[in-house]
């Protein structure tokens, strides 16, 4: 027999169960005379095995109610999430306006307690920051990445700063805030004329699924929604159509942002 | 329960350890578990009942993955991470027996997601070479290439890892 030579390509193959058993004798032959190589591929597989216990007990753990509930249930039963998603299905609020632009006020009003209480936060963050001129935001858009990933940590939600060219709005920065003792995001956005539009995001437990809603007060209009346990408010004094345009716009990217 | 899906209920406990491998943190692979769940009962039809669904429900899983992956790192927060991502801030507390267990889950996330679920599906799931590549949608000899890349990966990282640990040991 010709000994052959072998690689470490081999070595996978072999530790993979892809090698013939002829094969596979021919190796071991060769490794004891190339310790390196036996060293090697014992480390391969003494990593694999540790790969391999470290969630063994997921395999002998009962499968968790959760998932037999998806096979046994009605699929148009409501979905419960732990993490991700219901992180994404944060509260998100849309707050939009001019430099300036007030309004609050008649959301004690609403029924929708828990929308109201963070959209009146957010449009109170956005009345204070939106008329800053030197200070607007904390982390300007040139490090959007990292604004984005800091937020999205503090925040707990994996955030997006939505595209709103098409409404003539560019985002400008963002800064992080505290919210009744939760963190909450704002981004703020400003188009050729300098009016700004901000969004302000917190977390949320409370779930609930409305269209958009308009409240004007002031010169400020503001659409908000919520959407499974996250909600948004637009508010600003800009045109009507252009409030709900951003409203739509920004709704249509958090929902593209869900993982499907 | 259908055949069907019990033949997929039975998979469940398989697809919590290979999400958990891809994805590390619980609540992030319970719901990529979830999603593979439900995404496999709305394309029930595409499993030819003939074989196991677990081929099957594990490409699934896998697409969910790096697709999610891609929007992670859209969002940039992979590099939000610190190097010891077992002490990022945030994390919900990992379940694992031991300083080794935590430490070949941190090499494993701190490798390309791709060539992670490589070593997972063929040295944890134990699928063949040719079925992996086929869940990966990806041709054998690139395959190889993950995997050996991949352990070639894991290793360095581990090593780091001890390196790391032991500088800790002396300061002490």
């Amino acid at each position: 027999m010709t000994p052959r030579n072998f690689t470490e390509q081999d070595l996978h193959l072999a530790l993979d169960g892809e090698m013939s058993p002829e094969d596979r004798q021919a190796l071991d032959l060769w490794l004891d005379n190339n310790p390196e190589m036996k060293a090697r591929m014992g480390r391969f597989s003494e990593d694999r095995d540790r790969l391999r216990a470290a969630n063994a007990h997921l395999v002998s753990e009962p499968i968790p109610e959760r998932f037999q509930r998806i096979l046994t249930q009605d699929p148009s039963a409501p979905r419960l999430r732990t993490s991700w998603r219901q992180l994404v299905a944060a509260s998100l609020v849309f707050a939009l306006g001019a430099i300036g632009g007030y309004g609050v006020a008649s959301w004690r009003q609403s029924p929708l307690a828990p929308l109201k209480a963070f959209a009146d936060s957010a449009i109170q963050a956005h009345d204070m920051y939106a008329a800053e001129k030197l200070h607007v935001v904390e982390v300007k858009a040139d490090q959007r990445d990292h604004l984005i990933g800091w937020l999205s940590k503090r925040v707990g939600v994996p955030l997006v700063a939505p595209d709103l060219s098409t409404q003539g709005y560019e985002l400008i920065g963002g800064r992080l805030l505290p919210d009744a003792g939760k963190a909450a995001a704002q981004f703020m956005y400003q188009n050729a004329d300098g009016d700004r539009v901000s969004l302000y995001v917190t977390r949320e437990q409370e779930r609930a699924q409305t269209g958009f809603k308009s409240i004007v007060e002031g010169s400020t209009r503001a659409y908000y929604w919520m959407d499974d346990d996250y909600g948004c408010a637009v508010a600003g004094v800009a045109p009507q159509k252009t409030l709900l345009s951003i409203a739509d716009s920004a709704y249509r990217q958090y929902l593209a942002a869900e993982i499907r | 329960m259908d055949d069907r899906k019990k033949a997929i209920l039975a998979e469940i406990p398989r697809l919590r350890r290979y999400a958990r491998g891809l994805a590390r943190d619980q609540d992030r692979a319970d719901d990529l578990v979830q999603d593979t769940l439900e995404r496999a009962l709305i394309k029930l039809d595409n499993w030819r009942t003939e074989e196991s669904p677990r081929r099957w429900l594990f490409t699934i899983m896998y697409h969910l993955f790096i697709d999610q992956m891609r929007r992670t790192s859209h969002r940039a927060e992979q590099e939000m991470l610190p190097l010891d991502s077992s002490e990022a801030i945030g994390e919900p507390a990992v379940q694992l027996d031991s300083v080794a267990a935590l430490d070949i889950m941190d090499a494993l996330q701190a490798i390309a997601p791709e060539r992670r679920a490589a070593l997972l599906i063929v040295g944890v799931e134990g699928f063949s070479y040719a079925e992996a590549a086929s869940i990966l949608g990806i041709p054998a000899g690139t395959l190889m290439s993950r995997i050996s890349r991949g352990r070639e990966d894991l290793r360095a990282r581990l090593d780091d890892a001890d390196r790391r640990r032991n500088i800790r040991v002396v300061e002490r």
